[in-house]
């Protein structure tokens, strides 16, 4: 049966605090009168994601946002994780290892998205994780809308994994930094896809710069395998959307939000033409 | 989307101006389709004129590309701009594809 119009995705990759620009880009669709049909979300596109498809309202979503991302979430370092490096067989080091307690951010999700389900959610939602022990995509599309952030969210060495329906689940985007491909399996026609590169060091001048540098490396280069495949493998359109900021937006720069956002409704205004004639035919 | 060709050494020369996405598709596949049939096998597409790839765009061009290869022709880029550049990259399109400064350079590619 030919269906009466296409239907739209919306796909929020990995980005930190950048991925706030698809609130911007909501903002467009939304005074355009183009509704969404799905939206799925990557680590911190995950957030976003969630915010946007519970239907809150921009200022409430980046109000959520400076309560949920602070720096405070990172600041208090896990013991245990520190005594299972230096005496691994002592302290049992398993796969629960993260260097932060994240104790703060459970809370801060918690109270953040207010008890929320996927069930609630005014468009269908989709959240991904990276399963630990096998490197699969988990898509997560019921239960506490909490705990499937906090499992995609989940940044390796940094948070421990997240224990959910018994598998330890970490970051989204060691899968796929931009899961085009959960909207291509959910019957997405339209899939604007909004992704960001990992930036850079130009200088490498520690283990934790080099590591930094590595995963960016890894994570860029499976961004664009992955986007390839999914752009030859759509039967139809794949929008992608890629702000680009002047200023540098690190992982707490919450206070660029408004900056961010706006960034957003730059690029979407872009390509609203060519989206506003995909759906006129 | 306006679509011209010329040859030049032997080079058929595709010159695009506008759009290469899902609604200019298949004028321009039916364009390289019927050139690709007619034996000109050796392309240069000048994206000089090209402001927007989609990803419906860009398989067309795949098309084209394995087209002139399986007989032992190619097609090759030049002229691309920035953002066009961007998405081709992302898509992967610059590890399979030669991409020239100018059009002269790649003309001479095929020598």
């Amino acid at each position: 049966m030919k269906k009466d119009k296409p239907r739209i995705a919306l796909v929020i990759g990995s980005g930190s605090v950048k991925c706030a620009a698809a609130l911007g880009l909501m903002k467009v669709l939304e005074r355009e009168n183009i509704d969404v049909d799905m939206v799925v979300g990557c680590s911190g596109g995950a957030i976003y994601a969630a915010l946007i498809a519970l239907g809150w309202p921009v200022q409430k979503a980046t109000d959520a946002t400076l309560r949920m991302w602070t720096r405070e979430v990172t600041a208090k370092r896990n013991i245990r994780a520190f005594l299972q490096l230096l005496l691994p067989q002592i302290f049992k080091f398993d796969e629960s290892f993260g260097l932060i307690n994240d104790r703060v951010i459970n809370r801060r999700l918690r109270e953040g998205f207010d008890g929320a389900t996927f069930a609630q959610a005014r468009i269908p939602l989709f959240v991904t994780a990276t399963d630990l022990y096998n490197g699969e995509q988990v898509v997560m599309s019921e239960g506490s809308v909490a705990e499937a952030v906090r499992a995609s969210i989940s940044i390796p060495y940094i948070f421990p994994p997240h224990k959910l329906d018994g598998k330890f689940l970490v970051d989204g985007y060691l899968n796929d930094p931009l899961p085009i491909g959960v909207a291509i399996k959910e019957g997405a026609d339209i899939i604007i896809a909004m992704g960001f590169e990992s930036p850079y060091k130009e200088r490498i001048t520690s283990l934790m710069r080099y590591n930094f540098q590595i995963s960016s490396i890894t994570s860029n280069n499976l961004f664009k395998t992955n986007y390839a495949f999914h752009n030859l493998a759509h039967h139809f359109e794949i929008i992608p959307i890629l702000p680009e900021f002047e200023q540098r937006i690190s992982l707490f720069d919450t206070d660029k939000l408004p900056y961010v956002i706006k960034e957003g409704e730059r690029v979407a205004e872009q390509q609203l033409p060519y989206i506003k004639g995909l759906l006129t035919g | 989307m306006e679509i011209q060709d010329k040859q030049v050494n032997g080079v058929t020369i595709l010159t695009l101006n506008g759009s290469i996405d899902a609604m200019t598709a298949p004028k321009i596949t039916e364009y390289i389709q019927a050139l690709i049939s007619e034996g000109n096998i050796n392309l240069i597409a000048d994206f000089k004129g090209v402001d927007y790839t989609s990803s419906a765009g860009l398989r067309v061009l795949l098309g084209a590309i394995k087209d002139t290869r399986a007989q032992s022709g190619d097609m090759r880029l030049t002229g691309v701009q920035p953002d066009v550049l961007k998405v081709l990259n992302l898509s992967g399109f610059t590890n399979i594809l030669k991409i020239f400064d100018d059009l002269d350079t790649a003309v001479a590619s095929y020598a």
